[in-house]
């Protein structure tokens, strides 16, 4: 279980190390936003995945309860934070920004 | 100006980090916050207000004049806020757009026509408003469960961190979602200024009331235990009750608030699509 759990984690921390990574080298607003969704998405859903097993350790009606609540967080920011990203890339369109091509410079 | 400006600061920063210096060690058992009420709070809250979470009972029961007038602040800031920027001239541009909501296809109604009565219809205020049906359908789905929440937060503020400011917020934060997913008009079509401001008002009311009838009842002011024979329980019980009582008044003022600031900053106070 142990091994499952620290396994998830550090799953999720590459991913969110990745995300981090690509946000600061990605080089215009349309393709950070991509590492960004991404590192909402998958990166939190291997991080709390493992939380939600850690928390299973003792197990009893109790500690179920709490982990179906951290998954139940996990499918809201499943749900949320891709419409979240959307509506920033929509704002971005709406706001006139055209997305970089090849060869620009970063910015 | 400025020379002198930066010398103040830095003179105030440098006394500030200074007094620091004369601070009590962090979570030191012998320092004065906690040597005089705190022990109390922590000894006596259960015995006297059956409340688990000594926080809430600080905040609205042993300390509920601060709370009282900190939900006034909140109702002055909005008031504040209506006065400032609220504009009620009604201009109505010469042509308006209707975007049938099936087809897509934009209408312009020149002034003084009329549309064909359906509900078909929705006001858009640029040709080129986008149709955003993914975030309206996920925002449709995520409200209820943000108030069901919000609700969740303020009932049990007794025992876990939460209540009427914290709720009070989140409700407030779920119409707000709903206007900016949609427009300003839908929210306020669903909850209309007047109704907003009154909420507000009534908020404050519940609480400030809830002190005057312990008034009316021969206790002192916010002394909840008055309140016993009203709700028909023990005096305890009576105060855990009164504490509820003023956090669903703390929470329909934050919420009300909170939109009421809203629609007025983000139309400029015109109350039109908002942001």
């Amino acid at each position: 279980m142990n091994i499952i759990v620290t396994l998830l984690l550090f799953a999720g921390l590459f991913f969110f190390t990745g995300g981090a990574v690509g946000i600061l080298r990605f080089p215009d607003f349309y393709s950070r936003l991509h590492p960004a969704g991404k590192l909402d998405t998958l990166g939190s859903l291997l991080a709390i995945t493992a939380l939600a097993l850690f928390n299973l350790h003792h197990f009893s009606i109790g500690t179920l309860l709490t982990s179906i609540k951290i998954i139940l967080i996990l499918v809201f920011v499943f749900l949320a934070s891709p419409t979240a990203t959307h509506a920033i890339v929509d704002a971005g369109v709406r706001a006139g920004l055209a997305p970089w091509v090849k060869g620009e410079e970063r910015r | 100006m400025k020379i002198t400006g930066l010398i103040i600061a830095v003179l105030t920063g440098a006394l500030l980090i200074y007094a620091t210096a004369d601070f009590p060690a962090w979570g030191d058992p012998a320092s004065p916050a906690s040597t005089h009420v705190s022990p109390r709070y922590i000894e006596k809250t259960i015995e006297e207000t059956a409340v688990p979470n000594m926080v809430t009972s600080v905040l609205a029961d042993y300390r509920g004049y601060d709370t009282m007038f900190e939900t006034t602040v909140i109702f002055s800031a909005g008031v504040a806020c209506f006065l400032l920027l609220r504009i009620f001239r009604r201009e109505e541009p010469e042509e308006r757009l209707y975007r049938h909501v099936l087809t897509g296809v934009t209408i312009h109604v020149k002034k003084g026509g009329k549309l064909p009565p359906s509900d078909d219809f929705e006001r858009i205020d640029t040709e080129w408003t986008p149709h955003d049906l993914i975030i309206k359908t996920m925002c449709r789905l995520l409200i209820p469960f943000i108030q069901l929440f919000a609700l969740y937060v303020i009932a049990h503020g007794h025992h876990s961190p939460g209540g009427g400011f914290q709720g009070g917020v989140m409700l407030g934060a779920s119409v707000i979602v709903l206007a900016m997913s949609q427009d300003l008009r839908t929210a306020v079509r669903r909850l209309r200024e007047k109704v907003d401001a009154l909420l507000c008002a009534t908020g404050v009311f519940i609480y400030a009331g809830t002190g005057a009838l312990c008034l009316l009842l021969g206790a002192d002011f916010l002394n909840y235990r008055a309140l016993a024979p009203l709700l028909n329980v023990d005096p305890i019980m009576a105060r855990s009750h009164g504490i509820f009582i003023v956090e669903i008044g703390v929470g329909i003022a934050v919420m009300a608030t909170m939109i009421w600031i809203y629609s007025n900053v983000s139309s400029s106070g015109k109350y039109d699509e908002g942001l």
